[in-house]
């Protein structure tokens, strides 16, 4: 491979195993990044990639195995040490506690004893310091104000202040919205420029392309190839590597995340919907300028329309926090409605609560699955009953035994694998957690799914049965409103995708779709 | 399988625990642990009429920790059952206070009915609070235990004062023997019939109705409720009111049974024994009449040691606040291995 | 003149072991866990103060006692908060009843009965220079400047930050090396300190006295000075102030309206002004969205 003899590697590890009791997160890796340069690593979620990042920066302790930086040996699971060494790591949901202000987020960071200062030398230190690097932040504002990519910025900043010289980006692309990430490119640019190593955990395929100097794949907890030139490889052969030779061609026909679908180059991808099948004329869901005026963390909703027709699948695209968390909790009366109208099946919903607007078929995959979807520390037939449960009269009494009883013949419908309904619904994994979900809410009685992110953190075969689900539901009538920061997912099973940007729908798109068009409307740049 | 013995064995491991240590105290303070182990369990279980006496202070507790679980469950920190204990005794002196020239037949169901609704008031106040505007129940709970305490002590020095009282203590007037539901024993077959009749319905109430799984959920995780559209609100306030209730029933029944009046500051470890017990049966309506057994047979060996021991009484609350420092204790072996590295 | 001087040590007196006290809760709280068990170590302090005055005979040997009771009972705490990960209030309320009970069984083993100890001095006064002001003991003195201390040592420290990363968002404390779980030891250490010092000023600083039921709730209103504070050192002196302002307010009452007013009444000034303090802090909170967040922690 392409290390060099003279110089030691800046991130060497031999034989790295992980397992988190049964589940093997790292089986045995054996790689060496060499000094300079961007890394980047590949592999599909669950591969192995954001523990082989912990494991670096001295967060997860791995089982056996040995490490090294710049030719050093590094002490496991210590992240002090992993920071001596010059490793640091930039999260993917940042580590950056949200009421510090830039300047002390930047200054948490160093290292060692009290180290008191007053206000002004705090400020004075950072605003150099962030000029140093070229970012323009006001060190004074908290963190919790600032724009996703500012947020990353001051990450990466705080991440350099100890003068790393291997930096880790844990999925860094995935928050961002399609024009920021060509300035954190530039950004990774200068920063190998100077000399710092630098390593990104990614996984779609055209930005290893526009970036990286190297690229390895993981699969299955394995290092399958890598660190290869860029130059000596091309993205089919790579997106071969990353599914694994074979199966490739059986899934990526109904799944947007497959590989070579990423590889497309940034500019002019178009597809067409796969299914053309005609959308009827009633509407399930009606917005009509809808407003709100509580102030969340995201820009109130401003002057929403728009309908969802039965049998349709409508996508809302948009960089994370432009309102649709706001419009998600319109939909289910936790925020209320300041001016305009929700119309559910024909009927104004606008007042109702959650359980009415519930009762006319109305469904909700929220975001979170396990803080919203389910409740985690309670058995499995109890988070499966509550849509019943909650409609019941609160003193009706109810029976345990065939409760549980029907919700193991629906687990088994839905292909849930469990061991017993009275397990706790933690113990489930994220895909037979969401399957849970859909078991749920996914009835004859529903006629309106809101799906939020229904397939973020699932494994290529959990999306493709969540996908195949709203496909499904779609052709019973229902309508689907999907809310989805991935557009490959997004264009792949809508019929229409709307566009939000700071609490309003700025754009909508039909089949063609165009992502660099999208991606553009997602900014609200003009050109 | 291996699940339900861990529940049985927990609780279990951690009062030996709590007596290990409350031992080692003992021994340091320069008493006996194990004559005070001994007498403890003498007092409690073994002298003759032990038993009697150790359900005479376990029937009241039971009633109060079943309102305590009732809360916890919903996932709110009612900790104030003691204050609810006393206000619902003092509504019912009150009403026993003002109608002593009626029957008992009416005297006392009407006593009891406003001992509930004090105590259910008393709940009410800072259920609405934390449901409304998000003020945490704990404290307010807490102070309303504090304000109780002085509530009570202004009525039996005030308005419901026993004039021949002793000036030790300030007490209402003893209540005419015709309204007692039991003597100073305090085990009468009609306060077991309340009891008994708390304990079916708070069972049916958890484990029987929407109500109860529902609740369960809210304590466990609310979000996810309201995304199904429950109303927290209406689960959260009732279950703060339940409680309040319960409570103020335990209250009444120590006004008309054992106690025939209240007196300033009686009782003062009533409620937070109660979250004990609640903690100890692991929240289980079920569970909770063996823990309030145990905890009153506690407490009747509190009356016991300076006589057996020579050892003061504090001696029991010193072993009640260690059960309570380690009976929420999550630490198992087993999943200490699988925590020592979580998953990201 | 001469009653707004007696108005304002009798605030700075009840005041003092309040704030004290409620500093140990702010340090907790910006590490992440909820104290409430600093009524039982203030009653630790105030007893071992009380008692180590009547043994050793001396003021700085009975603080240094006071100060190591309460720092063995802050681990403990610590230990079965963080270790065996119980439920931090009600294990909090475990150390209140361990203080309680611990300290009744110490008195009746040491003195021979539960009745009042007293002590033959107390904590130093500042004297006789201050005027009107000089019955008030030195930590009144001190006491500002400990407040000042905290709040630069939490917000002008890079440690400050760190322990307040550990409370808000042990994830990011993690990935800049610092262990969360040592930060709430480290705090826990610091308020046992507090907490000593808040006792011996109640028991010590004026009356040279310990009984029963001395501390009556006041490590209670702590805890929620710290919330009315906002979980901030000025914040929480000043919203103790505000508690104790309320008791003072009561008793001077009682001298003037005792006819009138039940004295219980206003002895409840206090605990109602410390329900009113939390409930102006969950409405500015905003109301009961956020008091979901709080509980759905506890699914985890």
């Amino acid at each position: 491979m392409a290390t060099s003899s003279s110089r030691p590697s800046a991130l060497s590890c031999r034989n790295i195993r992980v397992a988190f009791g049964e589940v093997t997160a790292l089986a045995g890796i054996s790689v060496d990044f060499p000094t300079g340069g961007i890394h980047a690593v590949v592999g599909q979620n669950g591969a192995g990639k954001t523990t082989f990042a912990r494991v670096a920066a001295g967060l997860v302790k791995p089982d056996a195995g040995e490490l090294s930086i710049n030719g050093r040996n590094l002490r496991f699971g210590s992240v002090a040490s992993a920071r001596k060494a010059g490793v640091e790591l930039v999260h993917q949901n940042f580590a950056l506690p949200p009421s510090f202000t830039v300047a002390e987020a930047i200054e948490f960071s160093l290292d060692g004893e009290i180290g008191l200062f007053s206000r002004r030398q705090l400020l004075e230190r950072c605003r150099e310091y962030l000029n140093s690097l070229g970012m323009d932040i006001d060190p004074r504002r908290r963190i919790r104000e600032l724009p996703i990519e500012l947020q990353q910025a001051v990450e990466i900043a705080r991440a350099l202040v100890t003068k790393a010289t291997v930096l880790i980006l844990d999925e860094p692309t995935a928050v961002l919205p399609p024009t920021s990430i060509e300035s954190l490119f530039d950004r990774i640019r200068t920063l190998r420029d100077n000399g710092v190593t630098v390593i990104l955990i990614l996984h779609k395929i055209r930005e290893v392309w526009a970036v990286a100097d190297t690229v390895s794949v993981l699969r299955n907890s394995r290092l399958v190839a890598g660190p290869i030139a860029r130059e000596e490889t091309d993205p089919d052969r790579i997106g071969n590597l990353i599914m694994g030779v074979g199966n490739h061609d059986s899934i990526s026909h109904n799944n947007g995340k497959s590989p070579t679908r990423a590889a497309e180059p940034l500019s002019g991808a178009r597809r067409e919907t796969a299914t053309a099948q005609p959308v009827s004329l009633d509407t399930v869901l009606e917005m009509k300028e809808v407003c709100t005026s509580v102030r969340t963390d995201e820009p109130c909703l401003n002057r929403i329309s728009f309908e969802v027709r039965s049998g349709e699948i409508v996508g809302i695209a948009g960089v994370e926090g432009n309102g649709q968390l706001t419009l998600v909790q319109v939909l289910s009366d936790f925020v209320a409605v300041s001016s305009g109208e929700i119309d559910l099946c024909g009927a104004q919903v606008t007042g109702l609560d959650l359980a009415h607007r519930r009762s006319q078929g109305l469904r909700i995959i929220p975001f979170d699955r396990n803080r919203e979807g389910l409740s985690l520390t309670s058995e499995l037939w109890k988070n499966w009953s509550v849509r019943d449960l909650v409609l019941r009269p609160p003193l009706g009494l109810v029976n345990p035994s065939k409760l549980r009883a029907r919700c193991a013949e629906s687990l088994a419908e839905w292909g849930v694998r469990y061991n017993s309904t009275t397990q706790n619904a933690g113990s489930l994994s994220g895909g037979n957690a969401q399957k849970l979900i859909l078991a749920r809410e996914v009835d004859n009685t529903a006629r309106l799914i809101v799906a939020a992110q229904p397939t973020r953190g699932l494994d290529i075969g959990a999306t493709a049965f969540v996908w195949s689900t709203m496909r499904k539901a779609r052709k019973r009538g229902c309508g689907v409103l999907l809310i989805s920061s991935d557009l490959d997912e997004l264009f792949d099973i809508s019929q229409r995708v709307l566009v939000m940007l700071s609490g309003r729908i700025v754009s909508e798109f039909a089949p063609p779709f165009d992502i660099a068009k999208t991606g553009r409307a997602m900014t609200g740049s003009r050109n | 399988m291996i699940k339900r013995l861990e529940i049985v064995l927990r609780p279990l491991a951690f009062i030996a625990l709590a007596l290990i240590l409350c031992g080692a105290i003992f021994e340091c303070a320069g008493y006996s642990a194990l004559l005070m182990f001994e007498s403890i369990l003498d007092g409690a279980f073994l002298h003759p009429g032990a038993w009697e006496k150790s359900l005479r202070w376990a029937l009241p507790l039971f009633i109060t920790a079943v309102g305590v679980s009732i809360s916890f469950r919903c996932g709110f920190f009612n900790i104030g059952a003691q204050g609810q204990f006393y206000i619902g005794a003092i509504c019912a002196a009150f009403v026993a206070d003002a109608l002593v020239w009626a029957p008992a037949a009416v005297v006392v169901p009407l006593g009891i009915v406003a001992g509930m609704a004090g105590g259910a008031l008393w709940a009410l106040w800072p259920g609405v609070l934390r449901l409304r505007s998000g003020t945490d129940e704990v404290i307010t709970t807490l102070m309303g235990n504090f304000i109780a305490g002085l509530i009570l002590v202004y009525v039996t020095s005030g308005p419901l004062k026993d004039p021949s009282g002793s000036g030790q203590q300030a007490s209402s007037r003893i209540l005419p023997p015709s309204f007692r539901i039991s003597d100073s024993h305090g085990v009468s077959p009609t306060i077991v019939a309340i009891v008994a009749l708390v304990a079916v319905a708070a069972w049916l109430l958890v484990n029987r109705t929407a109500f109860g799984t529902l609740s369960g959920l809210a304590g466990r995780n609310p979000v996810m409720l309201q995304f199904q559209g429950g109303r927290l609100w209406q689960l959260g306030l009732s279950s703060f009111l339940i409680s309040g209730a319960l409570a103020g029933l335990a209250g009444s029944i120590e006004l008309f049974g054992p106690n025939g009046r209240i007196a300033s500051g009686f009782l003062p470890t009533h409620g937070f024994t109660a979250i004990l017990v609640a903690l100890v049966a692991n929240l289980s309506v079920a569970a909770a009449v063996v823990a309030s057994v145990f905890f009153g047979g506690l407490f009747s060996a509190a009356l016991f040691l300076p006589i057996l021991a020579g050892l003061p009484s504090a001696a029991i609350d010193l072993i009640n606040a260690t059960i309570a420092l380690f009976i929420t204790a999550k630490f198992s072996l087993r999943k200490r291995i699988r925590l020592g590295r979580a998953p990201p | 003149m001469i009653e707004i001087h007696e108005f304002l040590v009798a605030i700075l007196r009840s005041g003092t072991p309040l704030i004290y006290v409620t500093m140990a809760g702010v340090i907790a709280q910006r590490a992440g866990v909820w104290h409430l068990g600093l009524e039982g170590l203030m009653i630790i302090g105030a007893c071992a103060t009380i008692a180590g005055i009547v043994l050793t005979g001396s003021f700085l040997s009975s603080i240094l006692i006071a100060v190591a009771f309460c720092i063995v009972a802050s681990i403990l705490q610590w230990f079965v908060i963080e270790v065996l990960e119980a439920d931090p209030i009600i294990a909090g309320l475990g150390i209140t009843g361990l203080g309680i009970g611990g300290t009744a069984l110490a008195v009746q083993s040491i003195f021979g009965s539960l009745a009042a100890v007293s002590a033959p001095f107390g904590v130093p006064r500042i004297g006789s220079a201050f005027g009107p002001y000089s019955p008030l003991s030195i930590f009144v003195l001190i006491m500002p400047v400990v407040v000042f201390g905290m709040w630069v040592l939490l917000h002008r420290t890079r440690f400050g930050l760190r322990l307040s990363s550990a409370g808000e968002h042990p994830a990011a404390a993690r990935s800049v090396g610092a262990n969360p779980s040592l930060m709430r030891l480290i705090a826990f250490c610091i308020g046992g300190v507090f907490c000593a010092v808040g006792g011996a000023e109640l028991a010590a600083g004026s009356l040279q006295i310990f009984a029963q039921n001395m501390v009556a709730g006041r490590g209670f209103m702590s805890f929620a000075a710290v919330i009315f504070g906002g979980n901030h050192p000025v914040g929480g002196a000043l919203a103790a102030m505000f508690f104790s302002l309320a008791g003072v307010i009561g008793i001077r009452m009682q001298i003037h309206f005792g006819a009138v007013i039940p004295h219980d009444v206003l002895l409840c000034l206090p605990y109602l002004a410390t329900v009113f303090g939390v409930w102006i802090t969950g409405r500015m909170r905003g109301g009961a969205k956020s008091a979901a967040h709080a509980a759905e922690l506890r699914d985890r």
